[in-house]
């Protein structure tokens, strides 16, 4: 390098700073930083509540959601009282409320069914999902087969509800309606109760 | 007059002074704004998590893991048992995942650094937003392309108030990724595709009429009715309130 070209350098160096602060002042680009942002005049920003992911230091366990009293049960919530291994019980206690087969049921079975099971088993239910053409986990059967299609709806729902093997168990996250509005549109994607059979969507449109 | 020295001097103190209060300036009237200050904000994480690799290409929709999102205010980081669900039996030797198996065993929760935050006296609701059809990249911007979560929108009262006036031009329709319930069916070959899955439909924005007091700012859209007990029916975007009361109270 020789001696004329380095102010030129330094110059567009300079320049390249100047306007990378001007940018990040303007709000145009953002300063990734790792310290939590400055706050110079805090108000009431943090108040003495308990609010998710702030721990807690009243407890000596940190843990601000308290874990239920044992034996009982938050309010509105439905518990699943089988195990896992219950699977003779499963017909008797889970009694198919028999949703409308209507096209807003299947709409809300299919967004969750691809929130909570395509993950695995895959859009299509045929277990071709990223994870599996990843080769992370092999072993997730296709839904569609005709084993998984003789089982009835009440086993159904307690393999989503208890979990088989290293299935794990949803009935934390899904609610009952929800959980048979899935089966509804696992059938119509087996192909046992077709999708022409869907009323049309009179019901789902505002009035 | 003066010497050449203090000449010298005068020059190079004015221009330190200058440069220096310019700084301050700069960093007072910008920094303290949370266009500045708090977008780009991603805290060092106990577990090296990457929405990239888990939503971007796995493509686990974001409400398998932020479950809570349609139904309460907050939409919590997911608990170590939805982490577990996969990691009993993908990657369980990992030793990046140690924190996750310690917390598994012993019941303790991962204490992950919390990134957007409005002040405790705004109470933000994501259930009311996720109902009129909303996507999280609204407000959260392209999360599923991002290896480490940083803050994307400043959650400033502007930035709320915007797009509770003119809704139409700051909402991004429901993608398919983001679990949003709009009430329409797919169809099964589109979600194959991986394209589709982070194309939003477009925002489904309603009819809005001011009720009561307008002068207070608040709007209602209609509510479709509810056609299948416990099915929680989603609905078109209204104008958001303008109201102090709604989030400040
Ligand atoms: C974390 C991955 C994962 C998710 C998510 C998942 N499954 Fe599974 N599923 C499995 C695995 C693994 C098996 C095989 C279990 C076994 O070995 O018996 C399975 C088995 C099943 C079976 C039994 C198939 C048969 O023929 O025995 C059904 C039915 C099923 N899953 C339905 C669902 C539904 C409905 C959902 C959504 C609520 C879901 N799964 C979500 C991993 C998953
Ligand atoms: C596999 C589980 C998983 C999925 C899928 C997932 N997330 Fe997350 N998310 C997490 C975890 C764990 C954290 C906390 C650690 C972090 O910030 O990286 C988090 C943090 C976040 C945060 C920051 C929370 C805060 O503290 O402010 C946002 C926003 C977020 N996720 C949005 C999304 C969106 C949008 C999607 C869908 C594109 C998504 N997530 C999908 C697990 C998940
Ligand atoms: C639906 C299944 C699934 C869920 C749920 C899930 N992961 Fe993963 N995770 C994977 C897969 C698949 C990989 C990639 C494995 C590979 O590289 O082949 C992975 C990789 C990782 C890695 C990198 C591991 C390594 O050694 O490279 C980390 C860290 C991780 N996950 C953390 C988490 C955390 C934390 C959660 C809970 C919020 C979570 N995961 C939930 C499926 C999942
Ligand atoms: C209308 C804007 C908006 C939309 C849409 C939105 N969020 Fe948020 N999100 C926020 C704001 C604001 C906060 C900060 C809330 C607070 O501090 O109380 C937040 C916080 C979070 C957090 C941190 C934990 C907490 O306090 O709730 C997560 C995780 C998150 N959002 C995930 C999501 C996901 C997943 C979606 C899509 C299903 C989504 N958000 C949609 C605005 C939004
Ligand atoms: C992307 C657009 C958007 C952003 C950003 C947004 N909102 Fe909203 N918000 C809406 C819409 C649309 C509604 C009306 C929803 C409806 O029609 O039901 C709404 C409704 C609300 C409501 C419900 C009022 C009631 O009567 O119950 C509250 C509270 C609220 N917003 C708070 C906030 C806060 C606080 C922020 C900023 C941190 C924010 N919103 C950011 C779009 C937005
Ligand atoms: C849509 C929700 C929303 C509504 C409606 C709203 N605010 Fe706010 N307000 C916010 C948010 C979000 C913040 C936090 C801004 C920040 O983090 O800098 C805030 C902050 C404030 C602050 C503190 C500013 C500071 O930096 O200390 C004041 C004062 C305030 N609001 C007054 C009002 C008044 C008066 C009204 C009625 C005209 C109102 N707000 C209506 C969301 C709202």
């Amino acid at each position: 390098m020789n001696a004329r070209k380095l102010p030129i350098l330094l110059t567009i160096i300079v320049l390249a700073a100047a306007g990378f602060a001007t940018l990040v002042f303007l709000g145009k680009i953002t300063w990734f930083s790792e310290q939590p942002p400055l706050e110079f005049l805090r108000n009431m920003d943090l108040q003495f509540k308990s609010i998710p992911q702030s721990g807690n230091t009243y407890f000596s366990d940190r843990k601000s959601l308290r874990d239920p009293v044992e034996g009982t049960v938050a309010r509105g919530e439905q518990p699943y009282q089988l195990g896992m291994g219950d699977v003779d019980l499963a017909e008797s206690v889970n009694v198919d409320p028999n949703l409308p087969k209507t096209e807003f049921v299947m709409a809300r079975g299919q967004n969750r069914f691809n929130v909570f099971c395509a993950a695995c088993h895959n859009y299509d239910a045929k277990s071709q999902s990223k994870l599996v053409k990843r080769g992370s986990w092999l072993g997730i059967p296709d839904l569609t087969r005709e084993q998984t299609v003789a089982l009835s709806n009440a086993r159904i729902f307690h393999i989503m509800s208890a979990g088989q093997n290293l299935m794990p168990s949803y009935a934390d996250k899904i609610s009952v309606t929800d959980r048979w509005a899935i089966i509804r549109y696992l059938r119509t994607l087996q192909g046992v109760e077709g999708v022409a059979s869907i009323a049309p969507a009179v019901t789902t449109q505002a009035q | 007059m003066f010497s050449r020295r203090f000449d010298m001097g005068v020059k190079v103190g004015g221009a330190v002074i200058g440069a220096v209060a310019t700084i301050v300036f700069l960093v007072g009237f910008f920094g303290v704004r949370n266009d500045v200050a708090d977008v780009g904000y991603r805290p060092v994480q106990p577990v090296p998590f990457s929405h990239k690799l888990h939503a971007g290409e796995l493509q686990i929709q974001c409400q398998y893991c932020h479950a809570g999102v349609e139904i309460s205010a907050h939409s919590p980081v997911p608990t170590t048992q939805t982490c577990m669900n996969c990691h009993t039996a993908v990657k369980a030797e990992s030793p990046r995942l140690q924190v996750v198996r310690d917390s598994y065993e012993s019941g303790q929760p991962i204490e992950w650094a919390r990134i957007h935050k409005v002040p405790d006296y705004v109470h933000f609701n994501h259930s009311r937003h996720i109902r009129a059809q909303i996507d999280c990249k609204s407000c959260h911007g392209p999360v599923e392309q991002m290896g480490v979560v940083s803050q994307f929108k400043p959650l400033t009262m502007g930035w709320c108030l915007d797009c509770h006036r003119s809704p139409e031009k700051f909402i991004i329709g429901a993608r398919p990724i983001s679990g949003v319930f709009t009430g329409k069916l797919h169809n099964v070959k589109d979600l194959l595709d991986s394209a589709y899955i982070f194309t939003p439909i477009p925002a489904q924005v309603g009819v809005s009429r001011p009720i009561t007091a307008p002068q207070f700012g608040s709007y209602e859209t209609d509510i479709p009715p509810l056609t299948v007990a416990g099915i929680p029916h989603p609905k078109k975007a209204g104008r958001g309130p303008e109201n102090c009361s709604t989030c400040h109270y």
